[in-house]
């Protein structure tokens, strides 16, 4: 492996991969902060020259975390297939890049190269592309998944509905949702963070979800995502949830601050097949961002990209229905601005399609970082374009409870009018039904949340 | 975090007498990193006792010792004594009230029931707890629609509108269906005074040992249905609902979404054709097959109530009971205290500048004559928004001033506030007095002039207290 | 002017007049627009929840009746699919809001008032402040001396304010807050030590504090992370025996202090009783029975 390069008359060498592929990141705070950022622009793009001759293979036998050390690395390295990954072992990063651009490669061809890939090997890929690189190959990228409705089909935008309030009242929560509704967001999930992680007070919301769900006949799933063990209580208490969720993270270490580990979500997982409300197969929510290894000093001395990659290796283990990176939640300690929010967000989408799962994202930022709300919409319109499974909406984009911003219920709409989208069918014919779509857009009385109480 | 409470009700009605106890479960529902939100999370009957008929001594008198040993009879079968109940309301109700022993008879029951419940008596609470108990409150708020239920019981019909969750009127009527009864005989047995006024209106003549006569009988009960019509602004207003109403009209200036029917008529609806009219030996059932072919029922959407004949005494057991905030300052060992009359200062007060409150609070406790050492009152206001720290203690200085008859005496001094402020301004009043007297100072409960608040022992660890707001005239 | 265009504007005129607007005055003689002196209304200032901007509802009592249940931003209406100008506009107003919060820095016109004296930790501005949260959790020699020379060691309780990421909160809280817990301690016969103001101070900070000035109990006032429905929101954390390395869960934490919250003098007299539970259990955190 080559780990030296010339630049500009300057020679820059780096000890080990992990310094190669940390420095090789574009500019990201966090990555400044756990002190493994490259000290200038010519030493990552130093490092990106570097990472480009380097072969898959070389990646592959040198994970970011060791393999006895981490049960992330194993559950990801031995998920390889082994045939698909000699097809490509020999390719170095640089030509990857170019075979998954190139016309010749179709998605289908991508998705079959997914299962020779570890998460290492995804990270290097998204660090030799530009933004539009990253658009242009996730938009190739297909990834269907099944729970009570389909996602991810050709030409398809969803929304997770999140109904977020500051103290679980279900009054409070219910208008949110039937607001949401109206806008014709609520196809991917109906989603609330609590406050209260109780198993108690999941149940009641669980329970009111249902209630919607039944009353009005809506083709979608509900999830409310307390902690992974509250949810298991709440399901074996018999409370109606569709999916589990749980944050996770990109190494067994990070995933332990979560108060998890890869046995307890293989047990939801099982459970939510025999216990859950959902159809299925596809019964699991993962929330990630980069940054978060680093938050519980995680991170082994891995950059967030990676650790971020690692995460989607992680998740996929577990077929879940839907994966999203919260990309701006965390703060400027990690993504400084829009800018690298931005990029963040583009880099994950392109991640997770890459490792094969049905992604995401919650384009959002807190009122600590250097965004606003014209730069979400900027990132939204990207991520819409480069063929992102579905976004998270909150009235008027303001969410209550956790104190950031992303989408209002208002793009849902907006979205797929501008860019071609539709909502999930089965939620689409639901929509024309209660008369809040008309001809595939809003209709008159589309936006009035009141309709839902006759 | 849960807690229990236990509370009962007991309703002694013109016709029956009854009891239930509900579970009041208490809850912290604020999240672990804030100030406590305590709040009744759910209410759940326990036990509901027979439906009893009312033991008369005679026309004019309540048997207080049937009553009694009724009462003791059901705290047996429902395996609770006295010393467990924490709370609740015995009320008296409609004819019942005007007994000349009422008053007697509740003081009686209070002491059996528990220390803290409520005695009390009146038709605008009647009409109240009534509506809360037929539910008709809570589909008013869920449905955002304004919902009037009518407690048709023996002697009265009471009257509450509820707009949003919120009582907005109140009436109550001289209708009711034991106001005219029967023997076996098919003879007139009883014909209360205001029903022979209406029948000499209608150029009828209806009396004591008369034969039953359908063709007046009905007429009269049909009027009865006219007048309700009359109140809820169905048909115009006569002469007839004037003499007819117990003490104020409906207001009429809103627009009525639904009705419901509760008390033992509504029980009546729709049963009468198939079997005897007078089986019960009064006009009830007559009274119920009138509402069902009425106005009443044909020109507004009808609600089942989710109680009838057990409205009033639901209500009672399940929403009389308050908690305050749970940030309050409660002086130890003075609870608790019953039937303290309220001063609440208007809006106008309030406007004034705080340094000007003691003046507008002093006037108005002369007003209410406090003769002997133990006389108190509570002096009740909505409160300033978003007071600064020095601001509190012109308040609490202003207070000082303006009660200074009531800190005279022994007793304690009693503040209650809507808004958030209990704590703060309980321990600036006690640092300005010096800690030498007890100050009983909560939020979060609204009250009005004229009612009268009874304050139960701490919950929840200290953190609220529950309370009783007893509204005797409906002035909101 | 013809005929028909003065009769246009007579009826555009009666028709503002309908609506309430002013009429403009005429511009016949070619004067200037008139300046608008007409009252000024603070978009800030109206309370959402009893904003509905949709515009026939199927339920209007139901809608609002709900939306007393919650904050969020809903009844808003649209255009197409995008906000109406108000609710776009009062979005923005209150993101501003929460940026000035949190990029502002407490004004020394606040300290000089209140006679607080001044400590920083180890950042240099708020930039350095917001990104490397580390240097925000230490002090440097001189600001430890700072500390020894104006505070008493191994008071009971030492109170002190930090800007931590909203300098509106502390601003338009602390002061209250600290007053009302003084007097509640005060009544409890407990002794407050001198407070001072921390400038960029994250929470684990009061650990460096505790370390220097060994209370008993160490009181930190602290600016929240703005939302767009408060950027006044203030917390209190407390720990019984602060000291560096602390488990994070001996921190008691009450938060959403502000006047759409818990007011500031309601949450400082209720913290009096807080702290006087620590005092008598000598526990804070998990470890505090309530």
């Amino acid at each position: 492996m080559r780990l030296k390069t010339v630049l500009s008359g300057v020679m820059y060498e780096f000890k080990d991969l992990n310094e190669v592929m940390a420095k090789a990141n574009e500019e990201k705070s966090g990555d400044r902060l756990a002190g493994l950022a490259a000290a200038t622009v010519t030493e990552m793009i130093a490092a990106k020259e570097v990472l480009a001759g380097v072969t898959l293979a070389e990646i592959r036998n040198n994970p970011a975390v060791p393999y006895e050390q981490d049960e992330v690395t194993r559950l990801d390295q031995d998920r390889v297939n082994e045939k698909i990954y000699a097809e490509l072992k020999n390719l170095t990063v640089g030509e990857f890049r170019e075979w998954l651009l190139c016309h010749e490669t179709s998605g289908d061809d991508i998705s079959r190269a997914s299962h020779g890939l570890t998460a290492e090997m995804v990270a290097a890929v998204a660090k030799l592309m530009s933004n539009l690189d990253l658009i242009y190959a996730a938009r190739k990228i297909k990834i269907i998944a099944h729970c009570n409705t389909t996602i991810g089909e050709e030409g398809v935008l969803a929304f997770r509905l999140q109904p977020n309030h500051t103290t679980d009242d279900l009054d409070g929560i219910r208008i949110s949702t039937f607001e949401g509704l109206s806008y014709g967001s609520g196809d991917a999930l109906i989603g609330l963070n609590p406050v209260n992680d109780t198993v108690e007070s999941l149940s009641n919301i669980l329970k009111m979800f249902q209630e919607i769900k039944e009353t009005y006949q809506i083709p979608t799933q509900n999830c409310v995502l307390g902690h992974v063990t509250t949810q298991m209580e709440a399901v074996q208490k018999g409370a109606p949830a569709d999916m589990i969720f749980q944050s996770i993270a990109g190494s067994e270490k990070g995933n332990t601050a979560f108060g998890l580990s890869a046995s307890v979500l293989a047990e939801a997982h099982d459970l939510m097949l025999k216990e859950g409300t959902a159809t299925g197969p596809n019964v699991m929510y993962f929330e990630t961002g980069q940054g978060a290894e680093l938050s519980s000093d995680a991170h082994h001395g891995v950059d967030q990209v990676t650790m971020e990659a690692r995460c989607y290796g992680f998740a996929r283990h577990y077929n879940p229905f839907l994966v999203n990176t919260v990309v701006g939640f965390i703060g400027p300690e990690y993504l400084y601005d829009s800018r690298q929010v931005i990029r963040a967000g583009l880099e994950d989408l392109f991640m997770g399609k890459l490792s094969g799962i049905s992604m995401g994202v919650d384009a959002c930022y807190t009122n600590h970082m250097k965004a606003d709300q014209n730069d979400i919409e900027n990132l939204a319109v990207l991520l819409t374009s480069a063929g992102c499974n579905y976004l998270i909406t909150v009235p008027q984009g303001d969410d209550i409870m956790l104190n950031y911003q992303s989408l209002g219920y208002h793009e849902a709409s907006a979205l797929r009018e501008l860019l071609g989208k539709k909502p999930i069918p089965a939620f689409a014919a639901w929509l024309e039904k209660m008369g809040i779509y008309e001809n595939g857009r809003l209709s008159r009385i589309a936006g009035d949340a009141s309709i839902f109480f006759g | 975090m849960r807690e229990q409470v236990l509370s009962v009700g007991i309703d002694i009605g013109t016709t029956t007498t009854q009891l239930v106890f509900s579970q009041l479960t208490l809850e912290n529902t604020a999240s672990l990193v804030t100030v406590p939100r305590i709040e009744i999370i759910d209410k759940e009957v326990i036990y509901r006792s027979a439906i009893h008929f009312t033991p008369l001594r005679s026309q004019n008198e309540i048997d207080d010792h049937s009553i009694r040993s009724l009462i003791e009879r059901e705290y047996q079968a429902a395996g609770i004594t006295p010393q467990q109940v924490q709370t609740g309301a015995v009320i008296i109700t409609g004819e019942a009230a005007r007994k000349q022993n009422a008053e007697a008879v509740l003081r009686a029951l209070s002491g059996l029931a528990g220390e803290f419940v409520v005695a009390t008596a009146g038709p605008t609470l009647e009409g109240i707890i009534a509506g809360k108990g037929a539910g008709a409150g809570v589909e008013s708020k869920k449905r955002g629609a304004t919902v009037v239920n009518l407690d048709v019981g023996g002697g009265t019909t009471n009257i509450a509108v509820f707009k949003n969750g919120e009582v907005i009127d109140t009436a109550c009527l001289d209708i009711g269906g034991r106001l005219i009864r029967f023997n076996n005989q098919g003879t007139i047995d009883y014909v209360a005074d205001k029903v022979a006024s209406l029948a000499r209106a209608l150029n009828l003549n209806i009396a004591t040992g008369q034969r039953y006569d359908q063709t007046v009988v009905d007429a009269i009960v049909r009027r009865m249905v006219g007048i309700l019509e009359e109140v809820l602004g169905l048909v115009p207003a006569t002469s007839e609902l004037a003499m007819l109403l117990t003490d104020h009209d409906l207001r009429r200036d809103y627009k009525i979404d639904y009705v419901s029917f509760s008390g033992g008529v509504a029980d009546c609806l729709f049963s009468c054709g198939n079997s005897d009219p007078l089986q019960y030996g009064d006009i009830g059932k007559l009274l119920g097959e009138a509402i069902t072919g009425s106005k009443l029922m044909q020109n507004i959407q009808t609600l089942t109530a989710i109680e009838t004949i057990r409205a009033t005494v639901v209500g009672a057991g399940s929403h009389t009971t308050n908690i305050s905030g749970s940030t309050i300052t409660v002086a130890p060992g003075v609870l608790p205290l019953q039937n303290i009359p309220v001063l609440k200062l208007s809006t106008e007060d309030e406007a004034l500048p705080l340094d000007a409150w003691g003046d507008a609070i002093r006037k108005k406790v002369q007003w209410f004559n406090l003769d002997g050492e133990k006389q108190n009152l509570a002096l009740a206001f909505k409160g300033p928004e978003n007071l600064g720290f020095d601001e509190v203690r012109v308040l609490a200085e202003a207070i000082v001033q303006g009660m200074e008859e009531v800190l005279c005496k022994t007793c304690p001094l009693i503040v209650v506030i809507e808004r958030d402020l209990a704590k703060v301004l309980g321990q600036t009043l006690r640092n300005r007095l010096g800690f030498a007297k007890d100050v009983i100072c909560i939020d979060t409960i609204r009250v009005a002039n004229g009612d009268y608040i009874d304050i139960g022992h701490e919950l929840a660890a200290g953190n609220v207290v529950p309370v009783i707001v007893k509204t005797l005239v409906f002035n909101y | 002017m013809v005929e028909s265009e003065i009769n246009i504007k007579k009826i555009i005129a009666e028709v503002l007049a309908e609506m309430g607007h002013d009429v403009p005055a005429s511009s016949a003689q070619g004067e200037v627009a008139a300046v608008d002196d007409s009252p000024l209304v603070d978009l800030t200032t109206e309370d959402l929840k009893k904003q509905l901007l949709v515009p026939e509802p199927a339920n209007r009592d139901a809608y609002l009746n709900y939306k007393d249940a919650t904050v969020s931003r809903i009844g808003i209406w649209r255009s197409g699919s995008r906000y109406k100008t108000s609710a776009f506009l009062r979005f923005r107003a209150d993101h501003a809001i929460a940026q000035d919060a949190v990029f502002n820095d407490v004004s020394s016109d606040f300290l000089k008032e209140w006679g607080l004296f001044e400590v920083k930790t180890k950042c240099t501005d708020k930039d350095q402040f917001l990104t490397r949260p580390d240097l925000g959790r230490e002090l440097d020699d001189e600001n430890i001396a700072l500390l020894k020379k104006n505070c008493n060691e191994r008071a009971k309780v030492q109170i002190y304010v930090t800007d931590g990421l909203s300098s509106t909160a502390v601003e338009k809280n602390a002061r209250d807050t600290f007053l009302a817990m003084e007097q509640g301690l005060k009544g409890h016969g407990i002794e407050v030590g001198a407070p001072f103001f921390l400038r960029y101070g994250r929470v684990p900070a009061m650990d460096a504090i505790a370390d220097v000035l060994h209370p008993e109990v160490t009181v930190a006032l602290i600016g929240e992370r703005p939302g767009l429905a408060t950027a006044e929101s203030m917390s209190c954390y407390m720990a019984y025996n602060a000291h560096g390395g602390m488990p994070e869960a001996n921190r008691t934490v009450l938060s959403n202090i502000h006047r759409g919250g818990t007011p500031a003098v309601e949450a400082g007299a209720h913290i009096a009783d807080v702290i006087k539970m620590m005092l008598e259990q000598k526990a804070s955190g998990l470890e505090l029975k309530k």
